[in-house]
C-alpha cells in the first residue's frame, strides 16, 4: 500500500495527557490540514511524527509510510533513518530555521549528501543544488547567498528546497507561512501544492488559519485541547461546519470576511461620540491631529521612506498597509519619535515636532507593539506597569482596576507579572498601558499579527470600542488587509517607502486604482477566498 | 525522625534550593558569624605568649595548637575572619555600584560618554591587579582601606563592561521604547526599567568578585602589603606560619582551607542566585 497512515495512541506530557488518540491517512500527493489554536496539540502531533517532541513528552503509536511501519516510541538514533528520508519537517520561521552562518547552497547540499550516504563531487553537487533551487523558483545564485541577504519569502523557499532535498514521502509543514506577508503566503502555499503533485508527496499542513487552507488541502482535522473535534473534506468543513468550535473559529476569522461591508459605513460613530468636528468621513474639515508631509528616512545607503504624506484626524482610524520592508513601521516610528526622520515635517495637534522629540508630547501619543512578549518589562507587575503609565498622565493609581476592566482583564491581573499571562492577555496589558495617560493617538504597529484569530478578533473589537468611548485616533499598521478592513476608516497603501494609494477603506480595498494595490488585494483574495455563508454574521464592527 | 527529615527535604525542594547551595549557605553563615562574633569571642587573639609557642594541634586549651609567637590558631583564625572577609565584600559591593553607575550610563547614553567610560575600563583592564596593588602600597604606604579602594577601582572594569553589555541588549527591547513613549525620565528608564533586568548578571558577577577579591586580599597579605604584621588575618596567617608548616601544619592548613571554602561557596551561591533571578524575570 502507498501513502501515509498514522495511528497515534496519545502524547503524554509532564502535566498529563496532551493529545488524545487519533488517526488519519494521507494518500500520495494529497494533503491534510491540522487546524487549531495554540495549545490545541497540533504541533505536538506533528513533532511526534518526526521524533522531535520536547524533553518530557512521550508519544505512542505507529507511522506507516508506503507500508513501512515506524513506531513513534523509537529512540532518537532510529528516528534518524526516518527523519529527512521518509518524513521532512518545514518550520514556521524562515528567519531562524536556516543556519545564519552558512550559505544557502551548503544547507541544501548537506541533506543531499546525507541521503546519498557519501560525499558527492563538487560539480555534481552544485548542479543538483541549482536544480533544487530551480524547483522552488529560485535562481542558482541564491546558493552563494547567506540567509540574511534574502527576503522572508526567498528564505522559506530555500527552507523548502532543503526540506525536500531528501525526497521525503511526507512533508510536515508547521505554519509555513505565518511569518510571511500576504502575497508571499499565497505563493509559498501554491508552490508547495505544485511540488506535491510533481513528486506524489503527501503533506500535513499545520495552521491556525482556516482561510489559508481553503482550496489548498483535501482534508481538514480540527483539533482542540488535544482532541479532534471535527474532520472531513476541506470544502465541507469550511462551508458547513458541524462542531460548535469550528463554527466559532470560522466566525472569528477576519479573512473569511474579506468581502464583508467595510466598517467605515458606520462613520456616524464619530459624531455620535461627541467628536463631530473630526468626523471620520471627512478629515479635512478640521486641522488633523497628525499632519506629516514629505517624511524621509534613510538607514545608511537605503532610503526607507521617500517623502511620505499622512494625515490622521482626531478620532479617526487610519490603516497603513504594505508588505514587510515597505516602510510602514518606520513611518509609525518616526511619528512616534522613536526614529529621527531625515527630512519632512511631522506636526501633532498643530505643532511641528522636531525629529526624535518624545518629551514634547508626554503621553499624548502611545504605541502598541507587535510582540506582547517583549513589550512589557518582565520584572514589573502589571499593577506597577499601569500605575507608572497613569502617573505620566497625572492620573491617580486607583484607576488601575478600571483600566484592566476596560481591556477586559480581571482585577487580580494587577498582582501578576507578564510571564504569568498569555499572549493575548499581555497585549491587552500593553493596550491598557498605552491608554493610561489618555493619549489622543494610539499607534498599533502590527499589534494583532502575533495573536490567534480569536484573540485577534477580541482585540480588534476592543480597539473599535475604545475609539467609540474615548475618541482616540488610531494609526493601525498591518500587512493583513482583512484585519485593516475590519477596523480602519481610511487606508494608506505603502510600497517601497512611498504612498501608493490613499483613501476611504471601502474605496481602496474594493475598487483599487493603482496596480500595486490591486495586486495586494488580489493576493489577499487568492489567499483567502470568500465564503458566501459566513461573511456577515458577527463580523461587522461593534457598534 | 525520618518524618521530620522528609519534611525538611520537601521544604527545600519546594523552594528549589539544591543541597550544594545549602552547604555553601551554611559555610557563608558560619563565616558571617565569625566576622561578627570574632572580636567578642577572642578579643585578645593576637596577644603573644612565647611560653606556649609552637604547640601542636590537640594540645589542652589549644585545639588547633599555637604558632611561633604562642598565639592560639583557633582564636587567630576566628578573629581573622573579619579582616579576611570584610575587605573583599566591600570591594565587590563598591565595584558593583561603580559598575552599575558607569555601565548603565555608557550603555544607555551611548555617544561620547560611552567612549570615555569604555576607554577608561580598557585602561584599567590593562593593569595587572596584584602588581598595581603592590606598587600603590609601596608608593602610598599600604593600609587596609587603601587596598580596598584600589581593588574597587581595579575590579570595576568587569562590572562596567557586563552592565554596559546588558543595558545595550535591553535598550533595544520594545518595553524600553514603551517606557520612552511615556516620556519617563532617563534615570527612571535606566534604573527602574533596565537595571532590574540586568540584575542577575550584576549580582552573579559581584559574587564572583567577592571570591576573586578574597584571594587577591590573601595574596596581598601573604606578600606583606595588604595587612600590617600582627593583625589577625587569614592571608597574614599563611605568611607568618610558612616557617612552622611542619611543627604545626594546622596553622597553615586551616586558614588556607577556609579561604578556598569561602571562595567556592560564594561562587556557587552566586551562580545559583543568578539563575534564579534570570528565571523569575521570564526574559533570558
Amino acid at each position: 500500500m502507498t501513502g501515509i497512515d498514522v495511528a497515534l495512541d496519545g502524547i503524554e506530557g509532564p502535566a498529563g495527557r496532551m493529545v488524545e488518540p487519533l488517526s488519519f491517512a494521507i494518500a500520495p500527493a494529497a494533503s491534510l490540514a491540522l487546524i487549531g489554536e495554540s495549545g490545541s496539540g497540533k504541533t505536538l502531533t506533528a513533532k511526534s511524527l518526526v521524533g522531535l517532541l520536547p524533553p518530557g513528552f512521550r508519544a505512542a503509536g505507529t507511522l506507516r509510510v508506503d507500508g513501512r511501519e515506524h513506531r513513534l516510541e523509537q529512540t532518537d538514533a532510529s528516528w534518524r533513518a526516518v527523519r529527512g528520508r521518509e518524513v521532512s519537517l518545514l518550520l514556521q520561521d524562515p528567519f531562524t530555521s536556516l543556519s545564519p552562518v552558512h550559505r544557502c547552497g551548503p544547507q541544501i547540499a548537506w541533506t543531499l549528501e546525507a541521503k546519498a550516504g557519501r560525499r558527492l563531487p563538487a560539480r555534481e553537487l552544485d548542479a543538483e543544488v541549482a536544480r533544487r533551487l530551480d524547483e522552488v523558483n529560485l535562481p542558482a545564485r541564491v546558493a552563494r547567498a547567506h540567509p540574511h541577504e534574502l527576503s522572508g519569502g526567498m528564505r522559506q523557499r530555500v527552507a523548502i528546497a532543503a526540506a525536500l532535498a531528501s525526497d521525503p514521502r511526507l512533508l510536515i509543514a508547521d505554519e509555513p507561512t505565518t511569518a510571511l506577508d500576504a502575497s508571499n503566503q499565497a505563493e509559498i502555499l501554491d508552490l508547495l501544492r505544485e511540488l506535491q503533485h510533481e513528486r506524489g508527496m503527501a503533506m500535513l499542513l499545520i495552521s491556525h488559519d482556516l482561510g489559508l487552507v481553503r482550496g489548498r488541502t483535501d482534508e481538514v482535522l480540527v483539533m482542540r485541547h488535544g482532541e479532534v473535534v471535527e474532520r472531513g473534506a476541506t470544502a465541507r468543513v469550511l462551508s458547513a461546519p458541524e462542531h460548535q468550535y469550528t463554527k466559532a473559529l470560522i466566525a472569528a476569522d477576519p479573512a473569511l470576511a474579506l468581502d464583508a461591508p467595510v466598517h467605515a459605513e458606520a462613520s456616524g460613530h464619530a459624531e455620535a461620540s461627541g467628536r463631530s468636528e473630526a468626523s471620520a468621513a471627512d478629515p479635512p474639515a478640521a486641522a488633523p491631529l497628525v499632519h506629516a508631509t514629505g517624511v524621509v528616512k534613510r538607514f545608511g545607503e537605503r532610503t526607507v521612506l521617500g517623502g511620505v504624506d499622512l494625515d490622521v484626524a482626531a478620532g479617526e482610524i487610519v490603516g497603513i498597509v504594505g508588505e514587510s520592508g515597505s516602510g510602514k513601521s518606520t513611518l509609525a516610528r518616526c511619528i512616534a519619535g522613536l526614529e529621527r526622520e531625515d527630512g519632512g515635517t511631522i506636526a501633532f495637534d498643530g505643532a511641528v515636532l522636531s525629529p526624535g522629540r518624545r518629551s514634547r508630547t508626554p503621553g499624548q501619543m502611545q504605541i502598541v507593539f507587535q510582540d506582547p512578549y517583549s513589550s512589557l518589562n518582565p520584572m514589573m507587575t502589571i499593577g506597577q506597569i499601569l500605575r507608572e503609565a497613569l502617573a505620566v498622565g497625572g492620573r491617580p493609581a486607583t484607576e488601575v482596576a478600571g483600566l484592566l476592566e476596560t481591556v477586559g482583564l480581571p482585577a487580580d491581573a494587577a498582582a501578576k507579572r507578564p510571564a504569568q499571562l498569555s499572549g493575548g492577555q499581555r497585549q491587552r496589558v500593553a493596550i491598557a498601558r498605552a491608554l493610561a495617560p489618555r493619549p489622543r493617538l494610539l499607534i498599533c504597529d502590527e499589534s494583532v499579527s502575533a495573536l490567534d484569530v480569536q484573540v485577534q478578533a477580541q482585540i480588534l473589537e476592543l480597539l473599535g470600542r475604545l475609539r467609540e468611548e474615548l475618541g482616540v485616533a488610531i494609526l493601525f499598521i498591518s500587512h493583513d488587509l482583512a484585519v485593516v478592513r475590519r477596523i480602519a476608516d481610511t487606508v494608506t497603501v505603502v510600497w517601497q517607502g512611498r504612498v501608493v494609494e490613499q483613501g476611504p477603506c471601502a474605496r481602496v480595498l474594493d475598487a483599487p486604482v493603482e496596480e500595486y494595490t490591486k495586486l495586494l488585494v488580489a493576493a489577499a483574495h487568492r489567499d483567502r477566498p470568500h465564503t458566501h455563508d459566513h461573511s456577515t454574521d458577527g463580523r461587522t464592527i461593534p457598534a | 525522625m525520618s518524618a521530620s527529615l522528609g519534611a525538611v527535604g520537601v521544604g527545600f525542594r519546594r523552594r528549589g534550593v539544591p543541597v550544594t547551595v545549602v552547604v555553601c549557605l551554611v559555610v557563608l553563615a558560619a563565616a558571617f558569624l565569625a566576622v561578627v562574633l570574632g572580636p567578642v569571642l577572642y578579643p585578645e587573639a593576637t596577644k603573644q605568649d612565647i611560653l606556649s609557642s609552637l604547640m601542636p594541634a590537640g594540645s589542652p586549651g589549644h585545639p588547633l595548637g599555637t604558632d611561633e609567637l604562642g598565639r592560639d590558631i583557633l582564636a587567630l583564625t576566628v578573629a581573622g575572619a573579619a579582616s579576611a572577609l570584610v575587605g573583599p565584600v566591600c570591594v565587590a559591593v563598591g565595584s558593583m555600584l561603580l559598575g552599575i553607575l558607569l555601565g548603565t550610563l555608557a550603555g544607555y547614553e551611548r555617544g561620547p560618554l560611552d567612549f570615555v567610560i569604555s576607554r577608561w575600563t580598557d585602561l584599567l583592564l590593562a593593569l595587572p591587579v596584584l602588581l598595581a596593588a603592590i606598587v600603590v602600597s609601596g608608593v602610598f604606604g599600604g593600609g587596609y582601606w587603601t587596598t580596598v579602594a584600589l581593588l574597587v577601582l581595579l575590579f570595576s572594569p568587569s562590572d562596567i563592561r557586563i552592565v554596559r553589555a546588558g543595558v545595550l541588549e535591553q535598550s533595544a527591547r520594545p518595553y524600553i521604547e514603551a517606557a520612552q513613549m511615556l516620556s519617563l525620565s532617563r534615570w527612571r528608564v535606566m534604573f527602574r526599567h533596565i537595571l532590574p533586568n540586568v540584575s542577575s548578571l550584576v549580582i552573579t558577577n559581584a559574587m564572583l568578585n567577592v571570591a576573586f577579591a578574597l584571594v587577591a586580599f590573601s595574596s596581598l597579605s601573604f606578600l606583606g602589603v595588604g595587612v600590617p604584621p600582627g593583625t589577625a588575618d587569614w592571608g597574614r596567617q599563611l605568611t607568618d606560619s610558612r616557617s612552622i608548616m611542619f611543627d604545626n601544619p594546622a596553622a597553615v592548613i586551616v586558614p588556607a582551607v577556609l579561604i578556598i571554602a569561602v571562595a567556592c561557596a560564594v561562587n556557587l551561591v552566586g551562580d545559583w542566585l543568578g539563575q534564579r533571578l534570570t528565571r523569575s524575570g521570564g526574559l533570558s
